[in-house]
């Protein structure tokens, strides 16, 4: 036997010991008791090139992560104007294959590389292959909106071998039990969901965040943010003052949709529309305490 | 020199230093005086219901240089009892695991189960050694050893009240370790090309080793996936170390290995008809949101209580027969057996289980009467569902109803449109029916959407799904809803024809439920050969199908919260599916079937539109009986069962065809396909947009 690192199928690899660049982002926020601005946009929405566009123009205007999603035939989780978008990159050709160009966009841009996807997408593509894919791209972690802890055996063994964090989410209704589930296995951050529901954008956020933020922490997580809902830079600010990290993502979404919510808008006027709600988002996210 | 001559020269050499110091004679003496006696292992090492996990403390190894410090190995030991191992391996080889017999001590007093010496044990100083610090069980390596010198090995070990864990990589090594008496196995079954493990070549290698002896899997353990395989493949037990000894939380490390071992042992050891899910085999599961964990957690709490609950029970049954109108008879189908006798040479008996004559005319009653019993048991108010061609949504609107529950009913724009006389249906009695314009406007989207309903509205709202898919408990709760098609037609065909069982039950299976239903009655008695059959469509090359079963049509992937077999692109996006019924269009199976496929219980094929149509008609003018489209794939198959039961030697079998809906909702596609109808007659059918199809 030789001394390997790496082997073809991967087994059995160690654990990687890699520190967690979300926590080490969160880290350097909390020294400066400020919230980080986690956007979202699908890779691939418009189409695969305006979206590296679109993913740089995030990062150079103030966002800190960006949660890449990969647009899926059957967003469960998903309100109307992400199953648009992804509607519209899957028929403009979207490949995963892609989604590692867009990590390394990011990275590049400064930003934590994080990818949002529902578990068919990587199971199909090979966990341990994406997980090692997302790995050399310079990827954070995986946000993973229908796969529960209890299921995730094979993403938890991949991640650990590749020290990508596992970000799993809580609802308002969690048990406590589930919460303390979620947190012990959970790696960089908890996805706080702000409402029962789907994503969407809403005029009112309602309380129940705060007290789920707080239930998620005495259940152990280092790190919560709250997203689903949040679309304002009040919000932001609101959502900011207790939480270590606010996610929006249809807002950003939006800006890049013509007026029919359907087709994407002229490239360039996207962009700007894009910079400009990122920059408020995140001057609002940012002041929040 | 070979790495493993290597590590035995040094061993050797170590214990003649230890042995200098302290002489055998001193250390028989400490093991006389000792009052411990060894536990007894092999009773740690088999269980009926888990995999026993020896979990190791593992500082370093040949292959992977330093892996973690462990200061405190005593504390990881406890952690390692804590989260559920069966026995603690201590290295204690110190040139290149930098291991020692002190790690032993500390283990051995920290802990009350099994701790095994790992070492490269070639002299009786090392068992007695051994013995003297503590130890439960040794590890002899076959490739480091003779045959005498293996024998005499064990026998010293068991003398000494110890067990002894035999390695082996080959065949060949086996087959030594057996004749030498050993009767705790370990396989290494590392293929040393690219150091991966081939759990095939694991059991292959296990295959024919004696009942009695315990099989330890033992090198490529790193998590819950590596245990499921090699559970499945026959390992009594499973030895892991860099998994849990370099794991952040080293409990939970092994905890998750100690809950994949029972998973497997769950679904092994319960007969085929009584599996529950949350897994058949590696199938199933809830691969939803979390924020519907609280929901369906509930639901299976509350359905639970009431299957314990004689009163439900009661009421189920009454409301079977005095609403639905069970049973359903089982109708004898002698004119239609004449034609599988003309066309197979074969003179089988037919029987049909008639769900087509229940209320709302098709099998979907009994599953929607039983889960809104539990709606009200929960104390929910509010029902949603997802209908594709209209049958399960006329029935959860009918059952609604007469519960007095609110009902909403997610149907595709497009069904909506070919199933316009079912939604006025189920309108009429009381629903709100929302046609869903996302997506393919399918069955597929109705699911999706009646999914983002019950995230938002969960508290109050049930989602009563249709079919054996989805999450846990859905799979297992709506066949035991529809199991009695199964037991009625079991004992009908008893009661009132004297046959005591059937040779063979045909069912069509969309997401399954009809067929589950029906099977399920039947699935431990190896005399019944069951088959299903998928919709064909335009038949599996022409890519316009809904088969998921077939060699190059459906892969195993995750959908609608469960893992199945799924119709999905080089993407992992989920294909558009084709059938002429649109009860049996749907890209994923159940659960339940994609396991019965798996190990070999049912035999699953297709009938293609043009089959299913011709057989639609065979059966309307041989018995009387219209079956739905739906229910005439499993008439078409039917035939090809026939053909099957014929060279496997059967010449009067006795078969029974579920017949799971009843057709008069596809006379207006079957007028159009058999050109009944004048072109005036067709067109206006088309203008009210009667036209039709539908159940499974």
């Amino acid at each position: 036997m030789t001394n390997e690192t790496t082997t073809p199928s991967g087994q059995p690899l160690g654990i990687s010991h890699r520190p967690s660049p979300t926590e080490a982002m969160f880290d350097r926020f909390r020294a400066e008791n400020k919230p980080a601005f986690i956007g979202y946009l699908p890779y691939g929405f418009p189409d695969p090139d305006v979206s590296l566009d679109a993913l740089r123009t995030m990062v150079e205007h103030g966002v800190d992560a960006v949660e890449i999603g990969l647009p899926y035939s059957d967003p469960v989780m998903d309100g109307p104007v992400i199953q648009a978008a992804s509607q519209i990159a899957l028929n403009n050709g979207e490949s995963i294959n892609g989604v590692f160009r867009a990590v390394e966009t990011v990275a590049n841009a400064g930003g934590v590389p994080l990818i949002m996807s529902y578990w068919n997408l990587i199971y199909h593509y090979g966990v341990e292959r994406f997980a090692r894919d997302f790995e050399n791209a310079g990827g954070a972690g995986l946000i993973t909106p229908d796969l529960i802890p209890d299921e995730a055996g094979e993403w938890i063994e991949a991640s650990d071998r590749h020290g990508l964090d596992r970000i799993f989410l809580v609802s308002p209704d969690s048990s406590d039990d589930r919460l303390e589930i979620v947190a012990k296995n959970a790696r960089g951050f908890v996805y706080a969901a702000s409402r029962m529901g789907v994503t969407g954008e809403r005029d009112t956020i309602s309380a129940s965040p705060e007290r789920l933020v707080e239930r998620t922490r005495k259940a152990g997580a280092k790190n919560v943010c709250v997203g689903i809902g949040v679309s304002t830079p009040e919000q932001g600010a609101k959502v900011g003052a207790y939480a270590d990290g606010v996610i929006v993502g249809s807002a950003l979404v939006h800006t890049l949709l013509a007026d029919d919510d359907k087709t994407p808008k002229d490239r360039a006027e996207g962009l700007r529309d894009l910079a400009a709600k990122a920059e408020a988002l995140a001057d609002g996210i940012h002041r929040a305490r | 020199m070979s790495v493993l001559d290597d590590l035995v020269a040094g061993a050797i050499e170590d214990q003649r230093a230890r042995e200098a110091k302290t002489p055998l004679e001193t250390l028989q003496r400490q093991v006389a005086d000792s009052a411990r006696q060894p536990l007894d292992a092999r009773r740690w090492l088999r269980k009926a219901d888990s995999i026993p996990v020896i979990a190791e403390i593992k500082r370093a190894s040949p292959s992977k240089g330093h892996l973690s410090d462990i200061p405190d190995p005593a504390a990881l030991a406890r952690q390692y009892e804590r989260g559920g191992a069966s026995a603690i391996s201590v290295l204690t080889e110190g040139r290149r695991f930098l291991g020692s017999l002190d790690d032993l001590d500390a283990v051995r007093a920290a802990v009350d189960i099994p701790v095994l010496r790992k070492d490269f044990i070639v002299t009786d100083y090392q068992i007695w050694e051994a013995r003297a610090h503590g130890a439960d069980l040794i590890l002899l390596i076959v490739a480091a050893l003779d045959d005498d010198r293996l024998r005499h090995l064990l026998d010293l070990t068991r003398q000494l009240g110890m067990t002894a864990l035999v390695e082996t990589h080959t065949r060949e090594e086996i087959a030594r370790a057996v004749a030498a008496g050993a009767d705790v196995i370990g396989i290494n079954a590392r293929n040393l090309k690219d150091l991966r493990v081939d759990v095939n070549k694991y059991a292959e290698l296990a295959d024919d080793m004696p009942a009695d002896v315990i099989r330890v899997a033992e090198s490529g353990v790193f998590g819950a996936v590596e245990v499921e395989d090699y559970g499945r493949a026959g390992a009594d037990a499973v030895l892991v170390g860099e998994g849990v000894a370099t794991a952040d939380d080293h409990e939970l490390a092994v905890n998750r290995l100690v809950k994949a071992g029972k998973r497997v042992k769950a679904s092994e050891s319960t007969p085929l008809s009584e599996h529950e899910g949350p897994y058949f085999g590696q199938f199933g599961g809830r691969y939803v949101p979390e924020a519907l964990i609280t929901a369906l957690d509930e639901l299976e709490r509350v359905y639970n209580e009431a299957k314990a609950d004689p009163e439900f029970h009661k009421e189920f049954a009454r409301l079977n027969k005095q609403y639905v109108g069970r049973e359903s008879p089982l109708t004898e189908a002698p004119r239609f057996a004449e034609k599988i006798a003309e066309k197979t040479g074969i003179h089988p008996r037919v029987f049909l289980k008639r769900e087509d004559l229940n209320h709302t005319g098709a099998h979907k009653i009994n599953n929607a009467l039983g889960q809104a019993l539990l709606v009200k048991r929960m104390g929910k108010t509010r029902v949603i569902a997802e209908t594709g061609a209209g049958q399960h949504g006329v029935a959860t609107a009918t059952v609604c109803a007469m519960l007095g529950l609110k009902c909403r009913i997610y149907m595709g724009q497009i069904d909506a449109r070919r199933q316009a006389l079912n939604v006025a249906r189920m309108r009429m009695l009381g629903a709100e029916v929302v046609e869903v314009t996302l997506g393919d406007r399918i069955l597929k989207d109705a699911i999706n959407e009646a999914l983002r309903d019950w995230v938002t509205n969960v508290k109050d709202t049930h989602y009563l799904l249709g079919t054996v898919a989805g999450p846990h408990p859905f799979p297992s709760m709506v066949r035991d809803f529809q199991k009695i098609i199964g037991e009625e037609a079991k004992r009908q065909l008893q009661d009132w024809y004297g046959i005591d069982h059937p040779d063979a039950i045909c069912a069509c299976v969309g997401g399954g439920s009809n067929a589950i239903g029906i099977m399920n009655a039947f699935l431990d008695d190896d005399r019944v050969n069951l088959y299903g059959y998928e919709a064909g469509g335009n038949g599996p090359e022409s890519g316009r199908h809904a088969i998921r079963f077939a060699p190059g049509t459906g892969e195993l992937g995750m959908f609608q919260g469960a893992k199945s077999y799924l119709l999905e692109n080089a993407e992992g996006q989920t294909l558009d599916t084709y059938s002429i019924s649109a009860g049996l269009d749907y890209a994923s199976v159940g659960p339940e079937h994609a396991w019965l496929k798996e190990i070999g219980r049912v035999n699953y094929g297709w009938a293609t539109d043009e089959e299913a149509m011709n057989a639609f008609r065979d059966l309307s003018q041989s018995e009387g009986i219209i079956p739905a489209i739906e229910s005439s794939h499993a008439v078409a198959g039917a035939y090809k069962a026939a053909a099957d039961l014929k060279a496997k030697g059967y010449t009067e079998p006795v078969m029974i065809i579920n017949i799971s809906g009843r057709g008069d909702k596809d006379m207006a596609t079957a007028g159009k396909w058999f050109g009944y109808l004048t072109d005036d007659q067709a067109k206006a059918l088309e203008v009210t947009g009667a036209h039709g199809n539908a159940v499974a």
